[in-house]
Parts: C-alpha cells; structure tokens; sequence
C-alpha cells in the first residue's frame, strides 16, 4: 500500500477507543498530543459516542518525548481518579508514546495503589493492526481484567463479544438482537463487547448462560471467558431470513431453549416469501442479477449469503480490512491492501447491486444500484436506531433495496 | 466533580505571567484538548488552489485530516487533493522512504498538481526522516515544488504552528519580480478576504489584490508575490514569511490584525497608506467617527461586565485591553500564549484596571466548574449556549468577525457584547443570580 487517496483503514488504537467508549462508569485518559484527541471527536460523534467527561488527554511536550518523563501522565490519572471517582481508568497510548516506548502498563502498576480506580494500559499505540485488531484487545482485556471471579448466575442473559460500534449501524442491529433474543428466548443482553454496555455489566459477564461471538474479533474473549467461568459459545451474525432461524436454532441447540413457536413461524413465513426471489431472477430476458459487496468480513459474508438465497450472484466480496484474525477466510472474499486495485475493480462494474461504503460508492459508475452498508459514513449521517442490517427487519430492508435493483435490469 | 477552589489555586494570574510556559492548563486531564498543528497546515493547504496535501504519518492522523477535508469543497471532498502515505511498524523502524516514493509517483500519475506539501507528523518528526532533504529530491525529479512541512505537535501548543510553517514553506517558490503596487494579503486564517470593509477600501482607492495567503491562492501567484509593493499582515502566522519576503525582495509589510479598538484601526490603515503612498480616502475618517460614536454609545451598558475569554478570531490581548478599557472585566483568560514584551502595551491596559486568570485553552470540559465561583456574565468564544444559560451566562458569538477587518470589527463585536449582556442579565434572573 502507498498512496492512500480515500480514508485509511482506522489503527487498533481507534478500535480501542471507540469500544471502551462504549463502556459507562469508565474514563478513558490518552498519553500522548493533544491534537489527536481533539481530532477524534468528530469521528466518535458520528459513530454515536458520548466523550463528556468520558475521554482525557494529557497531551505532551518536547521534554516528555525526550526525556520520557511521565510525570503529567501520573497527575492526570490523580486527578480523574479524584474528580470523577469512575470505576475503572483506561490508560491509551498514543502513537508518540508507543514509538518512544513508554512504559504504560509500567506507570499503571505504580500508579494503581494511589487511585481507587482500577488501572488498564493498553500499550498499541496505533501499530499492531487494524481496527479489528484493537477490538480483539480491548475485549480480551475486559474479559480478562474486568469480569469479576465471583458473578452473580444470570440464567437468562447472554453475552454479545465481538460487536463494534465502528460498524455501519451498530446501534440498530444492537437493538435487533435484543429483539430477536427476546422475542425467541426470553433472553437478555447482558455485557457487550463492545457497545451500548457498562463496567457494572462486564464485571458480572462471568455470570450469563451463553456468550455470542458476533465476529472474529469476539473469539479470544470468549475462548478466556469460557476458561474462567466455563460459558459455552456460539459464533455468527445473523444476516437474512435463513440465516436468522440458524443462528437462533444454534443458541437453541446450546442453551436447549427452543424458539418461541409462534416467532418460529414468523420468520419461516418470510423464508417462504423470499423463496420466490430465484424465479423472478431467472425470468429476467437480458440481464443477469449481480452484485457487489463492500464492507466489513462477517457483513459481506452474512448478506452474501442471503443475496445468493435470493439467486442473486456475488460479482466481489471486497473486505475493508485485514484478513489477520479470519481463522480461514473464505475464498470468494478479496482482501486488497492495495487501495488502487480495489477502485480499480469498482471502476469497472456496471448494473450491478453495490453494497458498500460511501468512498466507495463514491467511485461506482452511476448504472449501478448502490446502498450503503459499511463505515464510513460521508454523505449524510448516521442517525436512526431502527434500521438494522441485521436479523429480520435488516433482511427485509435488502429485500426492498433489492426490489429495487430488479426493477433497474430486464 | 471538579474542585474549582483548588483548580483556581493552581492557576498563575496575568501580571505573574512572564513568558508563555507560566500559563498553565486549568487541568491534567483535558477535553478537548488543542488541535495539532497537522491541522493547521490543512487548513492553510486548502486554500492554495490544485496543490496536493500528502500527509506523512499514521493510520490515525491520515484518517482524520481526511475525514476534516471530505466536507470542503476547495479540497474536493473524498476524491479531493487530501491525500496519504500510512506508516506501519516496517516504515517507522526502517524509514518511509520507500513507501514515500511509490505514493509520490501514484499522486503525480493521478493528479499532476502545481505544487505538493509533503506534511509530516509526529511519528515522522520522532523516527528522523530528513523530509526537507527529500522535499529537495523530489522538487529536481519531478520539476514542480515538494514543499517540507513539519508538524509535530508535542513542540508547540496548538495548530497555528501548522498555518505558519505552511505559509513559509511557500517562500521556497516565490521568484524575484519587477515590482508593481499591488498589495499581498498574507494571514487571513478563516473567512474571506473579499468581504472586509479593508479589501473595499482598498480597491476603491484602486489598489489590487495580489497573492491572498492561506485564504485562496494560485501557485503562480504565490511564485509572482514578490511583485507587491507592500504585504498586509492580517495575522502573526503570516509574520516569519513576511520577514523573510522583506529580506529576500525588499517588500515591507503592515501588520493589520483584527483590531477592535479605533485607535488601532485607525493608525493601521494610516500605516498602510503611508506605505502605498497614497492620501487616506476620506471615508476613513467617517467611519473611524462612526465606530468612536459606536463605543460611547455600548460603554455605559458594557461597563462591569464579567466575562471569560475562549477562542475567537481576534488578538487575544488587544481585545481584552480594549475592552478593559471600556470598562469590562476579564475574569479568566485562555490562550497559549503571552509574549509579556511585545505585548507590553496591551498588559500595561489590561493590568491598570484588573488582574484575571490565565489558563490554557481548549480544555473546556473543567472549565464548567469555575463558572459558579466567577460568576461572569459572558463567555467569548465556543461554549454550548444551553450550558452557559443555566450558569447565568450567554455566549457573544464571535465567528462573523473572520470576514471582517476595519472599523467593521468595533460595530460588530460591541454589538455582539451588547446583545449578550442583555441576555446575561435575564439569564441571571432565571437562575436567581440577580
């Protein structure tokens, strides 16, 4: 990769902070300059996050880099400890501090028998990967620090691992699976990670019948939590009508709770509906039904899946970020680093169905019928909380930008 | 929550000020904490027409400046002149070089500019790369101008260093020229030059415009600068350029800063006139009568009113010397910095009537805890005016004055300072203050 002309890929650092922004009764304090911070909130607001008296810095001068002296680091870990009393006190470093090679988790240690807030280093730094990469971390810490030895048994709660609110419409599929959850268990959501979740609710996450692992990401948390307390784990997203009842059917099997009946059939009746979708594709006389996808592995995966259902074929599966944590990815999914090559590949695609995020869309020929659905976010906002990609309200939004697409081809 | 007392104890007042280091942060622990000079040489970058803005740095710091450009249409949104060479762990342990020469050839395949700001960032200045020196290599391989602009943030306090350096680094293309009696604009940091009661004036009195620098420029005009007869400082990032073009071209240059006290105004544009040669229009000295007309008026209204300063468009110390002189009270001042000598006459003003606090800026988030110990009346600058309304304060709003210069300023900000108060006064009683 040399010159990126779009928005990068964000760091592990920004994976970091948006999920630990996602926490409440927590602080979250950078080392490092200022201007990084201030930076960020923009991008923090679009995704929903709330940084009043949330998010910290100490910024940092010549002679800290120099020197490496620390000593603003340890004031400003008194001083929120002080005034804020929060749980616990996330210590971020920034790019500068992990280049000079701070001892972060070194200043934690000494530091933690002067707070009474539990200290966590995360030492990244910006270099160890991709966003995915800094939401593994941040939920094997969580799982790993902050679960407590000793939980409360909550039988019918679950917990989500893997969840990012860096993706397109994290909070809409966050109140889906809730939904869904609901509707076919009784169950609830117990911790997050991470996204709409608190300290409270991770210290007691030992407790929860089951762990959801919504994507890679998740795994390494749930593999320590199922070390620790023994809880059994599910992996997968729910994408699609088909795709819904087989992620219930697995929690199902897990937990032995069997879905609700009358929500069984709901959802097989508009399994039924969707069947239909093959036929109409193959009445069409000249075009052929094809589409692109464009986003994050487990959404282009997940609504592959259910375009293919639908007898729509995948064209391209390009992920927008690294392969690195996908224990064996799938062959049909393009991993480029290169970002020429990727808007050399849109480039050539006509009258096609584009799902994708809006850079990308950006460089799609206007023939195309395209939707977003992967960050960022450049047109517009992200406002709504009700408009999932997820489950069945998330199915039946594709099935309507499908709709749609049919009607462009003859 | 924050204790204000102790937080107040900590903080230095104006007259023990004697350079910028004894200003000191109201906290630790800050929100939001200043922009970066990366920023700055951004925002300068933008108004420098087709140049390419290649930012040197980290995932983070290119996935910002571009997210703050996908917006500006001089930048051209997300396929625009904004662009990156990311630095992973291989580049910062072995130097960027490599990476840099692919993504220059990519840019200069793709978007042939007239000129390209190579602008590094913090990583870039830590691990050593000699950008000045490749800036150089570049400029001979391509035959076009790579300008070198660093902009680490952990050696100045905020982004105005990005907007300086970025404006001098344009001195590397000026060329000398037959000189003729146009004026260059140099430091109009927001806003547009156009709308100014000055740029009137100026051309009525049939004065052109040369190169206007950062706020919307050509490269081929920035390379013919050295043609003006005077340059106009609106600002003192522009200052180190104007030295240096004064040296190197013999153009001398008025400072004409946002000014808000007439007095000032009017010795600036006698300065200026007196440069060009030229009489006064006589419609100078009207409006210099209007605006004295203007504060007599607001005086007795203004008179004791408490305020804190944020961060506006004007001269920090000019401003609130004026308006001390008018009776006013700064209660808290922020800003980054105070230079006691230069500054004398403003202090000297400042200090005759009351002594304020000083603290940094852009830390507003323990600010809140200071309002129910001063008690002012306004806040001047950025400040949620929901927030400030259940404290008994309003906001003046600042922001319009970027597009001003002249006696403009004095109506515009005395009748900003006079709505506020009026609202001030009421918010008062809502929340039982009076």
């Amino acid at each position: 990769m040399s010159l990126t002309r779009f928005l990068p890929t964000p760091s592990d650092r920004m994976g970091i902070l948006w999920s630990l922004l996602a926490l409440e009764n927590c602080v979250i304090l950078e080392y490092g300059p200022a201007g990084t911070t201030h930076f960020s909130i923009g991008l923090f607001h679009e995704l929903g996050e709330n940084q009043q008296n949330r998010l910290f810095t100490t910024h940092m001068s010549e002679d800290d880099v120099v020197m490496g002296d620390v000593t603003r680091l340890e004031k400003a870990i008194l001083e929120i400890d002080q005034n804020f009393a929060p749980k616990v006190i996330f210590v971020v470093a920034s790019s500068v501090a992990a280049v000079i090679g701070t001892d972060i988790k070194g200043v934690c240690s000494y530091m933690q028998e002067r707070v009474r807030a539990r200290l966590i280093a995360f030492d990244q730094g910006g270099f160890r990967g991709d966003y995915c990469a800094g939401v593994m971390e941040t939920g094997k810490l969580l799982a790993q620090e902050v679960a407590l030895e000793n939980p409360e048994v909550q039988e019918n709660k679950v917990n989500l691992l893997g969840f990012s609110m860096g993706s397109y419409r994290a909070a809409s599929d966050y109140r889906q699976l809730t939904y869904l959850l609901e509707r076919a268990f009784g169950f609830q959501i117990g911790a997050c990670l991470c996204g709409e979740s608190s300290i409270d609710a991770v210290e007691q996450m030992g407790g929860a019948r089951l762990n959801l692992v919504l994507r890679e990401e998740g795994l390494a948390a749930a593999k320590i939590l199922k070390s620790r307390f023994g809880t059994p784990i599910v992996t997968g997203c729910p994408y699609g009508y088909q795709g819904t009842l087989d992620w219930l059917e697995k929690i199902a099997d897990r937990t032995g709770c069997p879905i609700e009946p009358a929500f069984r059939s709901e959802l097989v009746e508009k399994i039924q509906g969707a069947a239909q979708y093959p036929m109409y594709v193959r009445m069409l006389k000249q075009d052929q039904a094809r589409a692109v996808l464009v986003g994050e592995y487990h959404t282009i995966c997940g609504i592959g899946r259910f375009l293919q259902e639908l007898g729509i074929s995948v064209e391209v599966s390009l992920c927008t970020h690294s392969s690195k944590l996908i224990g064996k990815p799938s062959e049909q999914v393009v991993f480029s680093s290169r970002e020429k090559e990727r808007l050399d590949m849109l480039h050539q695609k006509h009258r096609c169905l584009i799902l994708a995020d809006d850079a990308s869309r950006c460089v799609c020929p206007a023939d195309n019928t395209i939707f977003r659905i992967s960050m960022p976010v450049i047109r517009g906002a992200q406002i709504a909380s009700h408009l999932p990609l997820m489950g069945i309200e998330g199915a039946d939004q594709m099935l309507e930008w499908v709709e749609e697409y049919l009607q462009t081809l003859r | 929550m924050i204790q204000a007392q102790q937080t107040m104890s900590d903080l230095k007042k104006l007259g023990s000020i004697t350079s910028s280091r004894d200003i000191q942060q109201l906290t630790y622990a800050m929100f939001p904490g200043t922009h970066c000079p990366l920023m700055g040489a951004a925002m300068a970058v933008r108004g420098i027409q087709k140049a390419v803005l290649l930012v040197i740095g980290t995932d983070e710091c290119a996935y910002y400046t571009k997210h703050m450009t996908l917006h500006s249409e001089e930048f051209g949104g997300v396929q625009g002149r904004c662009v990156s060479a990311v630095l992973d762990t291989r580049d910062v342990t072995f130097g960027c070089k490599e990476k840099l020469d692919a993504a220059v050839a990519e840019l200069m395949e793709e978007y042939q500019p007239p000129a390209v700001f190579l602008v590094t960032t913090c990583v870039v200045e830590i691990i050593g790369d000699d950008m000045d020196a490749v800036a150089q290599m570049y400029t001979k391989q391509y035959g076009i101008p790579f300008l070198s602009v660093h902009t680490e943030h952990f050696k100045c306090e905020n982004h105005l260093p990005g907007i300086e350096r970025t404006m001098s680094a344009c001195f590397e293309m000026m060329r000398p020229q037959e000189k003729n009696n146009t004026v260059n604009i140099l430091g109009q940091r927001t806003g547009r030059f156009e709308t100014t009661e000055l740029y009137r004036i100026l051309t009525e009195s049939g004065i052109k415009i040369g190169m206007q620098l950062p706020c919307g420029c050509s490269v081929e005009e920035i390379i013919q600068a050295p043609s003006a007869g005077v340059n106009l400082v609106l600002d003192e990032t522009a200052l180190p350029l104007a030295r240096k073009m004064k040296e190197a071209f013999g153009t001398p240059y008025i400072r004409f800063e946002r000014f808000i006290d007439p007095q000032r105004i009017w010795e600036a544009y006698q300065m200026l006139f007196d440069a060009l040669q030229r009489e006064l229009p006589p419609q100078l000295e009207e409006n210099y009568k209007k605006a004295q007309k203007c504060v007599e008026q607001v005086k007795e209204k203004l008179f004791g009113i408490g305020y804190i300063y944020g961060n506006t468009p004007f001269h920090c110390l000019e401003l609130n010397a004026f308006l001390c002189k008018i009776g006013m009270i700064p209660q808290l001042i922020q800003t980054a910095q105070i230079e006691p000598e230069q500054e004398k006459d403003y202090l000297q003003e400042i200090l005759s009537k009351t002594n304020p606090y000083v603290t940094k800026s852009a830390n507003i988030a323990p600010l809140q805890s200071l309002y129910d110990v001063l008690h002012p009346h306004l806040y001047l600058g950025h400040e949620y005016p929901a927030r400030l309304r259940k404290k008994g304060m309003a906001v003046v709003r600042c922001d319009a004055a970027s597009s001003m210069l002249g006696f403009e300023v004095t109506e515009f900000m005395l009748s900003q300072l006079a709505n506020a108060t009026e609202e001030a006064h009421q918010y008062q009683k809502e929340v039982g203050l009076r």
